[in-house]
């Protein structure tokens, strides 16, 4: 009786095994966005998504796994068999993680499907904040050290890896960082006058600008957008920070290692199609993110070359728990 | 006129009508069970939904929204259970109602109170949006806090009983909603390096087993009693029965609309509040609270209703989120190529006044099929124990696996189920822990932002307090709550009206 279970367990699982590499997807793909419903990863996979599905030929149904930022989802796809029928959406933060004390997994443990886009980040004030742009800004955490309130999302989050950039080239500045959990809590805090500067992905705080609601100091990028070309880039002020842009946060969607290569192929190409649908490009566009749609080798040189820099910065300001040095992560241009 | 027009876009499509329709309903029963949440509803909409248009979707949304808010306190009426957590102020008086067979007109009077509540938070949305989303701006971290323990002061009014044991109970709800990584700093809080606890005890888990399963095992102890006949003769309350509650639900409704307006509190909180609003103004009421009374089942829904209309405020003047599932919408927005943000209203005012039309609509769907299917629902409470247990059980477990789709919520509920069940038994009354559940973060989160942002100076900190009027009205009342709910004004009264006589 065991004897027979035994063989017809063997038996399916090799049967699942060649129906996996044939005819994939023959049944319901599952995508586990890192993030909450409504944030900017979810609205992401939500808008690509059904458009990959259509080249794919398959149902993608997605579901929000959050908490522990982010790394309950990465663990939960890191564990699930590498078959393609679970796929993880998510943002930068786990390349991260080691460096943070949050995790011993990253993304290296995953084969990128695609790398759909970018962000911008951008440093907004509120209206009432005593300066209009960036050597205004400087000039008065000069003059008042200590009360010049920053928000932040937490270590690891984009406002740290910001200030963190502006402590290297600038030296060290004396402000207050107050934490928020997510950059739309802060920016909101921003309006209400809680905080007085927000290093922000120019997508989150785009619409706040065109109202007037808050005023656009200066963007982390070498050249300005076209989305705000009134708005500086840092690097008219400060040519170091050539070094570290462009820099932004990313989403992307990611498979385990060992995934057949023929699945990761079917599923690059239907996110690389999906990615590709005007009605994607247009609100991405809209919300300012950069579309990158990269996948294969040039994704993993993307995510090795932004995690050395990251991990790098992050670790020389002396905001991570363990040196990038431990986990194998060499020094940017070593 | 275009403004007319635009409130009336759902009239002129019949399609759109029965979407609004069709989500009321469903909205009501996704509401009325508990663990499955309108969040988790609408979100699923959003790749449902992902090719209609903007409306048809939204339209959906709005009546699943406003559905569900109601639909939550079917349940705890009937049960004991409440179906969402802004429910669970309903449940302590909508319970005691039912269990002396008047379970009709607890629910009638709670559809009516919903929809009373949900026609003002329509109405300030319509009329007072941009004044409304201004004042929730200019909250600052130490108004949230101090509006976090102005609830917290809510235990005195929550603890049925023992005073010593509410406080204990909301002292252990604070730890719970502790645990987990800090979101500001990920530093992990009573986990024992366990990766089970890193992602934090879901809210909704907690709740589901200290009111569902803990229901479920006291009832077994009276399996084979007979269950109460329900009155189900004068379900839609008297013209008079309204007017004399109309003063109150004003005021309850107002609550509700302010604390949905503020970003970080919603309807779960402004009920509590209203609650507890309701038990201090009610000098004589008929039954006593917790009893029964009346009060409490319309404090909190005309506020958990009318929070939907103020979630919506700062959503729509600002791109916002009120609430979580504003927050959703916000996504579903941006998704239908539209961009939410304070240039929506100046852009596209149709879409504004579109919502409005569908929230209007949706509340009048609700009144309708609140008001009809009340016959059927009151059968649920006469049917036997043996049958009804099982059943909760059932939807617990299914309600707190769907929440992450996490087993170990499953078993996080089941653990707090029986501990609530030895604490009912020794008289710890259970509403303390959820409100110290929901309360805990945000008045963790803020005071520490708002002591950070004083450079950790607590001269500075009151100095705060003082110079600005919201955050002095705010502390002043949490001093005059506080005070009057101890014995030190007790002996205060006694010893100035002994002055006044002699």
């Amino acid at each position: 009786m065991s004897r027979k279970l035994i063989g017809a367990l063997v038996a399916l699982g090799l049967g699942a095994s060649v129906a996996t590499a044939q005819d994939y997807p023959t049944k319901e793909i599952q995508g586990i966005i890192q993030w909450g419903a409504g944030g900017s990863t979810d609205t992401v996979m939500r808008s690509v998504t059904p458009h990959a599905e259509d080249a794919l030929g398959g149902t993608i149904v997605m579901q929000n796994m959050t908490g522990a930022v982010g790394a309950i989802a990465l663990n939960h796809v890191a564990s699930a068999p590498a078959d393609g029928y679970t796929l993880l959406m998510g943002a930068e933060n786990p390349m991260l993680y080691k460096i943070m004390g949050l995790g011993d997994k990253d993304y290296s443990e995953f084969v990128p499907i695609n790398i759909l886009a970018r962000g911008t980040p951008i440093l907004v004030a509120n209206n009432e904040a005593p300066f209009d742009d960036y050597a205004g800004m400087m000039a008065y955490i000069a003059e008042n050290p200590g009360e010049l309130r920053i928000g932040s999302t937490g270590p690891g989050g984009v406002p740290s890896v910001i200030t963190a950039m502006m402590n290297t080239v600038e030296g060290d500045l004396d402000v207050i960082a107050v934490p928020y959990d997510g950059d739309g809590p802060a920016l909101t805090a921003l309006q209400g006058g809680a905080i007085d500067v927000m290093p922000a992905v120019l997508g989150a705080a785009i619409e706040g600008i065109r109202a007037g609601t808050m005023k656009p100091l200066v963007l982390f990028d070498t050249q300005a957008s076209d989305k705000l070309p009134d708005v500086p880039a840092v690097t008219s002020f400060n040519e170091d920070y050539a070094t570290y842009l462009p820099w932004g946060p990313f989403f992307g969607v990611f498979v385990p290692k060992g995934t057949p290569d023929d699945v990761v192929a079917k599923l690059s190409d239907a996110y690389a199609k999906g990615a590709e649908h005007p009605d994607f490009v247009n609100l991405m566009d809209n919300r300012g993110f950069t579309m990158m749609g990269i996948s294969g080798d040039e994704a993993e040189a993307f995510l090795t070359k932004w995690q050395q820099g990251t991990a790098w910065l992050l670790h020389d300001a002396g905001l991570t728990k363990a040196s990038p040095e431990e986990f194998g992560i060499a020094r940017p241009g070593e | 006129m275009d403004t007319l027009l635009a409130i009336l876009t759902i009239f002129a499509q019949p399609e759109l009508l029965l979407l609004v329709g069709a989500g009321t309903f469903a909205g009501i029963y996704i509401g009325a069970i508990p663990g499955l949440s309108v969040t988790m509803a609408v979100s699923i909409l959003i790749s449902f939904t992902f090719s209609w248009d903007v409306y048809p979707a939204i339209s959906l949304m709005v009546g699943i929204y406003m559905g569900g808010v109601y639909g939550g306190s079917r349940t705890a009426i009937l049960l004991n259970i409440p179906g969402a957590p802004s429910a669970i102020a309903t449940a302590m008086d909508g319970y005691p109602m039912a269990q002396r067979g008047e379970a009709g007109q607890a629910i009638g009077v709670t559809t009516v109170m919903s929809f009373f509540g949900g026609l003002v938070g329509i109405l300030v949305l319509a009329l007072a949006a941009p004044f409304v989303a201004d004042f929730a701006l200019t909250f600052q971290p130490r108004d949230y806090m101090l509006l976090a323990v102005l609830g917290i002061l809510l235990v005195g009014s929550l603890s049925t009983g023992s005073l010593v044991k509410g406080i204990f109970a909301g002292a252990f709800g604070i730890a719970v909603g502790a645990v987990g990584r800090d979101p500001l700093t990920f530093a992990e809080r009573f986990t024992f390096d366990l990766q089970l606890m890193e992602g934090g005890i879901s809210f909704i888990a907690v709740m589901i087993g200290m009111f569902g399963v803990s229901e479920a095992l006291l009832q077994l102890q009276n399996v084979n009693l007979k269950s109460v006949r329900q009155k189900i003769d004068r379900i839609v309350p008297s013209f008079g029965t309204i007017r004399k509650y109309l003063p109150l639900s004003l005021q309850t409704s107002s609550i509700g609309v302010i604390i949905g307006a503020l970003p970080g509190t919603g309807g779960d909180i402004a009920a509590l509040m209203a609650y507890d609003h309701a038990k201090r103004v009610t000098k004589n009421p008929k039954v006593p609270f917790g009893k029964g009374a009346m009060e409490g089942l319309v404090a909190p829904e005309t506020a958990n209703n009318a929070a939907v209309g103020g979630a919506f405020i700062p959503m729509m003047t600002l791109g916002i989120p009120g609430d979580a599932v504003t927050a959703i919408m916000i996504g579903a927005l941006f998704i239908h190529g539209l961009n939410p943000g304070p240039m929506l209203m100046i852009d596209r005012p149709d879409m504004f006044w579109f919502i409005v039309g569908a929230l209007l609509t949706a509340n009048v769907f609700m009144l309708i099929f609140g008001l009809t299917g009340i016959k059927i629902f009151t059968k649920i409470v006469e049917m036997p124990r043996s049958v009804i247990i099982p059943l909760i059980l059932l939807l617990s477990i299914v309600g707190a696996y769907a929440v992450n789709n996490r087993v170990s919520d499953v078993y996080w509920m089941l653990g707090f189920g029986v501990f609530g069940y030895f604490m009912r038994h020794y008289g710890y009354p259970l509403g303390p822990v959820i409100l110290g559940v929901i309360l805990s973060r945000l008045l963790d989160d803020n005071w520490r932002r708002a002591i950070i942002s004083e450079r950790e100076d607590l001269g500075r900190f009151f100095e705060g307090i003082v110079t600005s009027p919201l955050s002095l009205v705010l502390f002043v009342a949490v001093i005059l709550i506080f005070v009057s709910q101890t014995p030190l004004w007790t002996a205060l009264k006694i010893r100035l009206f002994r002055k006044a006589t002699s």
